[in-house]
């Protein structure tokens, strides 16, 4: 039997009071690519942040790769080589994009070869290491969120809304490439995503949550998927 | 109130004096939890005026006498010295651009001047042992104790009023967000020194009363550890509570009196080490920790009324109507010889919507941000609505009728959604300062905003307990409720799922032709746009490469290799 790259089990959290995911169970196997989709407030960053480790759970199991990490804090989730792209603009605005970049590394061996990789994903980063990433645009600091996390080479990379502010030519190229570094790194991916279309096109199979319930699971090759999707975002 | 009534009949003489001069120091307290705790002002400073205060009486009553006349005069002096200070400080403190950082250093230098110049007054100041044996006011300890008891009670009552009123929630809004205060027309610099300026009173009379009280007035009392000692006061009782910073301050000023006697060094130790323990362990202070433990829950959270939204009464539009909405004439931004901007012509009219596409890093939002904050700009003329903006903060140009939403939503953490809107209105409805609203106006357009993305169902939340997309839909009701004439908006729908994008798609519609706004829409949804927009503007490294209708545009040879890349990708599955 094949281990998941990750998998949930009836995971429930959310903040204080507000229990925003209610019995969630999800898996991932490795080399997948999992859209989650839904519609605004229904819980897909709060699942991304409970599986990274930044929310605790009231109940359920988090396994990664077979290890169970339901209660580990987020800095040891990631060294299991769990990448987190946030929606937010989470960058070091007063570290140069090298800087940013290396943080994703243990060390500097591998930097240059990474980095050639993310000049080819992303080719505004190319001859520009040494400008500080609070200068960059809106669009540019996005793609640098998601290039940092890829540097680490993680075997799992959790994706919250990229394209959101990319404009029409770099959202194609960007799904290429997170293709190309799943073929050729086996990695697994959870992106959450709004824009319905980009999902489709990226992923093997599609969720989607509902007030903090998976209410659908399906291949994107199934071609009544966009409807299935958009029959469920519309209510 | 009964405990203060009762407790000189219980108490004796020693324990009772040291009350008083407790309850004038609780006072300061307050003022320094409105400062720090509601507005985010580390201030060490508030001891200047309080030592303002003290030696206003000191100085009166040793040198002219003492009478009820000299009593006036000696309040009414201190009242107007530490007003005078208070408002050159905040005006040193919160000018335009200021840091937060900036203003604490400067309340951490004003008492120390203070001492200073306490300490070179020779004889006329009594210099470090201070003024002594003067007459003052012919009370019995008991009557002190009513008057200072029922003075603390009385202004924490108004305190905690105009905290909890609809004004009040501006000081939270300053701490959580002032760029968006400012982008909602608010001048958070005016806003700051009244508020230095009225703590400042209150402080000043509190030391006024110590001096009267106690007959004693040394520069310790306008210096900068006693200025520290208040914080620890806050911090320990709680801050942002205004009950618990003074219960802390009476608390431990009692207990210094009785352990610092005994116990001289050890008391020291043991204060410091309980402020490292409840900071460590209980980080929002006694007072918030022991209400959670004892007071039942709805306690806590049903002190706030619900709010109904209503519809706003149509507003006149004043004097004619501008034909140039917004007007850029050869505005430019470079930071250093990095050139970001390069001479932008750019005129809308009330009516249109323009949409300004561009590949990443073309400088639109740079463009959005020289439209509204005077000082952005390195070159060129912006016009809202026909006023030159010149280099004035961004509150003015919204005051000639800017709205404008942020590419990252930028709204109040920790105020609620109802609370927030109201906020928005500051301008046009002014708030109370006593008390709470039960009724939220809003334009027609921002309670569509509301009900499309069911934020209508929301205005408990706080904010920060929002999704992303939200939060975006919470700004631009925000921005709404202002009714501004001009808008600017960059990616209003990002985060929003095709549904709410339509819908909202129909609000921006209906705001151009029903109501003659004039939009800036920064988007990349090519579709969105093109059903939406009047006019596109592209805009590529800095400057503007073309500019036309809708189908010129996007069908331009230009736009699809700059920007919209290959011919349209094949939707649904790839294997």
């Amino acid at each position: 039997m094949i281990i998941p790259a990750l998998e949930l089990k009836d995971v429930e959290s959310g903040y204080e009071q507000a229990m925003v995911l209610r019995g969630v169970s999800l898996q991932i196997a490795p080399g997948e690519i999992m859209a989650l989709l839904g519609k605004n407030g229904m819980g897909k960053t709060t699942l991304l942040k409970a599986v990274i480790g930044y929310l605790p759970k009231r109940a359920g199991t988090v396994q990664v790769f077979g290890q169970d990490v339901t209660h580990w804090p987020a800095h040891r989730v990631a060294r299991q080589r769990v990448a987190y792209s946030p929606q937010e603009q989470a960058l070091f605005a007063e570290l140069s994009i090298r800087d940013n970049l290396r943080l994703g590394l243990s060390s500097d061996k591998g930097f240059d070869e990474g980095y050639a990789a993310m000049t080819e994903h992303f080719p505004f980063l190319a001859g520009r290491l040494a400008q500080l990433a609070g200068t960059l645009s809106g669009g540019e600091q996005k793609m640098l969120v998601v290039a940092r996390a890829l540097m680490m080479r993680p075997r799992l990379i959790l994706i919250d809304e990229i394209t959101e502010g990319l404009q029409p030519s770099v959202i194609t190229r960007l799904a290429a490439s997170l293709r190309r570094e799943r073929a050729t790194h086996g990695t697994a991916m959870l992106i959450v995503e709004q824009n319905v279309g980009f999902a489709l096109q990226v992923a093997d199979r599609y969720s989607v949550l509902k007030r903090g319930e998976i209410v659908a699971v399906g291949a994107t090759a199934d071609p009544s998927a966009e409807q299935i999707i958009n029959s469920q975002l519309q209510v | 109130m009964l405990v203060v009534a009762v407790a000189p009949f219980m108490l004796d003489s020693y324990t009772l004096s040291i009350l008083v001069r407790a309850i004038f120091f609780a006072m300061l307290a307050l003022t320094v939890d409105i400062l720090w705790g509601y507005t985010g002002v580390l201030t060490f400073g508030q001891s200047a005026f309080f030592g303002a205060g003290a030696y206003a009486a000191g100085l009166v009553f040793t040198h002219l006498g003492f009478s009820p006349e000299m009593a006036a005069l000696a309040l009414g002096e201190a009242l107007l010295s530490a007003g005078l200070i208070a408002l050159l400080v905040g005006w040193l403190s919160f000018y335009h651009g200021a840091t937060p950082l900036y203003a604490s250093v400067i309340s951490l230098v004003l008492p120390i001047v203070m001492t200073q110049l306490l300490f070179s007054g020779g004889t006329f100041t009594g210099s470090s042992s201070g003024l002594t044996g003067y007459v003052s006011f012919d009370l019995s300890l008991e009557a002190w104790f009513w008057w200072a008891g029922f003075a603390l009670i009385a202004i924490t009552a108004l305190a905690w009023r105009f905290v909890h009123s609809d004004a009040g929630r501006l000081l939270v809004a300053t701490r959580d967000n002032e760029m968006r205060c400012s982008y909602l027309g608010i001048n958070t610099s005016t806003l700051k020194i009244g508020l230095l300026v009225a703590t400042a009173l209150v402080a000043a009379v509190a030391g006024f009363g110590y001096a009267s009280f106690s007959g004693v007035v040394a520069p310790e009392l306008a210096g900068f550890v006693f200025g520290t000692e208040i914080i620890i006061w806050v911090a320990l009782g709680g801050r942002g509570t205004l009950i618990g910073p003074v219960f802390g301050a009476l608390l431990i000023e009692c207990a210094s009196a009785y352990l610092g006697g005994s116990l001289p060094y050890v008391w020291k130790l043991l204060l410091g080490a309980a402020f490292v323990g409840v900071i460590v362990l209980l980080p929002q202070g006694l007072l918030p920790a022991l209400l959670a433990r004892w007071l039942p829950k709805h306690w806590a959270t049903s002190a706030k009324p619900a709010v109904t939204l209503v519809e706003a009464a149509a507003r006149p539009t004043s004097g004619a109507q501008a034909t140039e909405a917004v007007a850029l004439r050869g505005v430019g931004k470079h930071y250093g010889s990095l050139r970001v901007l390069k001479d932008i012509d750019l005129v809308a009219a009330p009516g249109e919507l323009v949409s300004l596409i561009g590949p990443n890093g073309a400088g639109k939002t740079t463009l959005m941000r020289c439209m509204s904050d005077g000082a952005e700009r390195s070159s060129g003329t912006v016009h809202i609505a026909g006023n030159d903006i010149g280099r004035a903060p961004p509150y003015v140009a919204v005051r000639y009728g800017l709205g404008r939403k942020f590419q990252t939503a930028n709204v109040f953490a920790t105020l609620t959604v109802a609370e927030s809107l109201r906020i928005a209105r500051t301008r046009l409805d002014p708030p109370s300062l006593w008390r709470r609203a039960e009724q939220l106006a809003l334009p027609a357009y921002a309670l569509a905003v509301l009900q499309v993305t069911q934020l209508d169902k929301k205005l408990d939340t706080e904010a920060r307990n929002l999704s992303h997309g939200e939060q975006q839909a919470l700004e631009l009701a925000m921005v709404l409720a202002m009714e501004p004439r001009v808008l600017l908006l960059d990616e209003p729908t990002a985060g929003l799922t095709l549904a709410e994008r339509t819908l909202i798609g129909q609000v921006f519609l209906d705001l151009t032709h029903r109501f003659g706004l004039c939009l800036l829409l920064v988007e990349h949804d090519i579709e969105f746009v093109r059903e939406i927009s009047t006019r596109l503007v592209v805009l590529h490294e800095g400057h503007i490469a073309m500019q036309g209708s809708v189908q010129e545009v996007v069908e331009s040879e230009l736009v699809r290799t700059i920007y919209s890349g290959a011919a349209a990708t094949p939707h649904g599955a790839s294997a």
